[in-house]
């Protein structure tokens, strides 16, 4: 089915001491989409989290702060631990981890701040290199105040005029300078340093030459690197030993947090729970079976209602809570990979087709006939499958199946379609280049396969735009058609068949008139034919319009109307699909002209050509590889986006409503934890 | 028929001015698309929809310039 998966409300009610079995059992069943418990039910209350919750939760908090010591997000942790295992050495492990670990973070924390401090204050001593002072002279004077700095300029002179008695020192380069001046002359001084752009910079305290200072400074600076090297290094060993326990702990004790605070969620009075759920009717037996059988009768479960499709037209606001019935989509493995886009979108409504199926199919059909070229299909295909193979992200996996798929499109349109690889045909062409030229060999324009001709190249994407052209709008039409024909069936389950044909067949209707009017124009305006007023086709597609029209109007207001020329530029918009396999082949073209016909020219017989020099060759070679590169990485960007968004814009606009409710199972994802089997089935 | 250059002129307006408007209705409800996608990512999908809407116009556009010059 292409519907999200049947859902029954129910109510599973018990004795409140049996609570957390419950939640175990649901949490195995991974079934039960739980509905939070709203507080407004008359004597119930909220559940409290189970006791294990506090307890794990302080455990967890611990965790996280030694995995942020250690580093851990950064790291790709392998294997898996046992979840015995984890309950077993957690406490102990919690307790040495921190110590180590807070030890080692410690150390190297105090390091890390003295070789802060330490390259500080060589920088300060670096000022002071060129004046032949030694350190202490700088300190400890009654009469005497120091100035130490930088300026812009020389102040001596300016100095000498406002405060006769003083000493100037300036560092070689003459930035930095040191003047000692009796205190009563200090303020004028400063003034005029002031005006040379000074800013103070202390003088480390210490003894003997700067130089000296400084060498001591390097010295101890080469031993706390080496200790910080081997505080790292102590972290990085730690952190290889734990990671994998951590990692694994952690999740275990996500999970029982999680399972803990499910209560929050549930409705409970002093003695009992309620819990109201959607389980999917098909696993509705199961779920009865192992709650009764498994509870050992102390837990009740009612099925409420199966929810039907249909609901009431424009129907209010009663019942809104009870409206967003989650959708489960069912999916085969292809398919899943594509459900991505069409959450991207917005999940399907309970009530309408999960348009997830079409996307797949149509998708890559639409990428392969804009990329049109097996010089790109074949790069995709291997792009693809590596990225399937390598990538665990769910963004880089729909990416890599769209390239695999529209890659295999790509290259059977561009064999048997197009003839095309690189932008370059096969086979010779009366006026351009072809590989048949370029090679110097004689290759087909058809493929004789037991008795069977098979094209390779019907259409030149630059030279029969018209055909093509005329074929895309054919397969908007096509696509539309079938866009109406779902929204046909998502408006008949839902609303029943009269709105189904008010609000889509009649535009049905209507695709199929102008898809008529357009065969007959295109007779008579493209093929020059007499037009006859009793053609067959003007007059079907005349009835039909008019019909449409007014049954969609019927059904729409004046809406329909103004949506008629919407209709048509949807069609045109399928025409992207022969623009963009133009732009890339004209791109392509471009540089292929450039390599070998401007630089390198390839032909004996043309005048000037440079054939057989090698320099040429490579030049050109360097240029068609770039070139290329360029318009591989456009298609995927244009091609890509363009087909997706005639998916979004054009077709899920006459269908697809979106909005759903994601279907969220109580259920826990293990990944570096192995739960023994057999515990509670 | 027409002076080729001219219809190639005229091909190129076309083309250019149809461009020129998709950019210009784009630029606004791109911006606005990126605003909310900032606050809610879910909106990525819907905001990429009203993104892409004006650029039909630059389809028609293509599509008269195609046919222009189908008749040079």
């Amino acid at each position: 089915m292409l519907l999200p998966k049947q859902m029954t409300r129910v109510l599973v009610v018990g004795s409140r001491d049996a609570l957390k079995d419950t939640i175990e059992v649901l949490y195995q069943l991974e079934s039960a989409h739980l509905i939070d418990f709203s507080s407004e039910e008359e004597g119930f209350g909220l559940g409290a989290p189970l006791p294990s919750s506090s307890d794990a939760s302080q455990k967890l908090l611990k965790l996280r702060s030694l995995e942020k010591d250690l580093a851990l997000e950064a790291v790709e942790v392998k294997g898996q631990v046992e979840v015995a295992k984890i309950e077993e050495e957690i406490a102990t492990t919690i307790i040495e981890l921190e110590a180590e670990i807070t030890g080692a973070t410690e150390s190297k924390n105090v390091i890390q701040a003295r070789i802060s401090e330490l390259e500080a204050e060589r920088v300060l001593l670096q000022n002071i290199q060129g004046i032949p002072l030694d350190l202490e002279l700088y300190h400890g004077y009654d009469s005497l105040r120091v100035f130490t700095g930088k300026v812009r300029d020389n102040p001596s002179e300016a100095l000498v005029a406002a405060a006769p008695q003083h000493e100037v020192f300036l560092a070689e380069g003459g930035t930095f300078v040191a003047v000692f001046v009796a205190k009563d002359m200090a303020e004028e001084a400063h003034k005029v340093l002031l005006q040379y752009g000074f800013t103070e910079v202390p003088i480390p305290s210490g003894k003997g030459s700067p130089k000296g200072q400084m060498d001591r400074t390097d010295e101890e600076l080469a031993t706390l690197r080496g200790s910080l090297e081997e505080a790292v290094k102590k972290l990085e060993e730690l952190r290889a030993k734990h990671a994998t326990f951590v990692k694994a702990a952690d999740e275990h004790l996500s999970i029982i947090v999680e399972k803990a605070e499910t209560p929050l969620r549930v409705g409970t009075t002093d003695h009992t729970f309620a819990m109201d759920a959607w389980v999917p009717t098909q696993d509705l037996p199961q779920v009865e079976k192992a709650i009764t059988d498994g509870l050992g009768g102390k837990v009740h479960l009612e099925p409420l209602r199966t929810m039907p499709r249909r609901e009431a037209h424009g129907h209010g606001h009663e019942g809104a809570r009870e409206e967003e019935v989650p959708s489960k989509l069912e999916n085969g493995r292809t398919a899943k990979k594509f459900e991505f886009l069409t959450y991207l979108l917005s999940p399907p409504k309970y009530q309408e087709i999960d348009p997830t199926i079409t996307m797949m199919i149509t998708l890559p059909i639409f990428f392969g006939l804009m990329v049109g070229d097996i010089g790109y299909g074949i790069p995709f295909i291997i792009l693809g499958a590596l990225g399937l193979r390598k990538c665990t992200s769910n963004e880089w996996r729909i990416i890599a199946t769209l390239l695999f798929f529209g890659g295999t499109w790509a290259t059977i349109f561009g064999v048997f379609l197009y003839g095309e690889a690189l932008g370059l045909h096969f086979a010779a062409q009366p006026h351009d280049m072809s590989w048949a030229s370029l090679l110097g060999v004689d290759l087909p324009h058809e493929l004789s396969l037991g008795g069977f001709e098979i094209p390779l190249g019907i259409y030149s994407k630059l030279h029969n735009v018209q055909e093509i052209l005329y074929i895309s709008i054919w397969i908007g039409i096509v696509h539309l058609f079938i866009g109406y024909c779902i929204g046909f069936y998502n408006k008949s389950i839902r609303y029943g068949i009269k709105h189904a044909i008010v609000e889509r067949l009649s535009w049905l209707m209507i695709l199929v008139g102008g898809a008529l009017l357009l065969l007959f124009m295109v007779d008579i305006m493209i093929r020059g034919m007499a037009a006859e007023m009793t053609d067959w086709r003007l007059l079907a597609a005349i009835v039909l319009l008019i019909v449409g029209t007014v049954v969609a109007y019927k059904g729409e207001g004046m809406g329909a109307i103004l949506e008629l020329p919407g209709l048509m530029g949807n069609i045109i918009s399928y025409t992207r699909l022969a623009a963009i396999g133009m732009s890339k082949a004209g791109l392509a073209l471009a540089f292929n002209t450039i390599a070998f016909e401007v630089i390198f020219a390839h032909d004996y017989l043309v005048p000037g050509s440079n054939n057989g020099d090698i320099v040429m060759l490579i030049v050109a070679l360097v240029i068609f590889a770039v070139g290329h590169l360029v318009v591989f990485v456009l298609a995927v960007l244009s091609a890509g986006l363009h087909s997706l968004r005639l998916h979004y814009v054009e077709f899920f606009m006459k269908f697809y409503e979106g909005g759903g409710v994601e279907f969220k199972p109580l259920k826990v994802i293990r990944k570096y934890t192995i739960e023994k089997t057999g515990t509670g089935e | 028929m027409a002076e080729p250059g001219l219809i190639a002129i005229g091909a190129g307006i076309a083309v250019g001015l149809a461009g020129l408007g998709s950019g210009l209705a784009e630029k606004d409800i791109g911006a606005a698309a990126i605003g909310a996608i900032a606050e809610n990512e879910k909106l990525f999908g819907k905001g990429l929809i009203l993104t892409v809407i004006p650029e039909t116009i630059v389809i028609f556009g293509m599509v008269i310039a195609i046919l222009l010059w189908l008749n040079m």
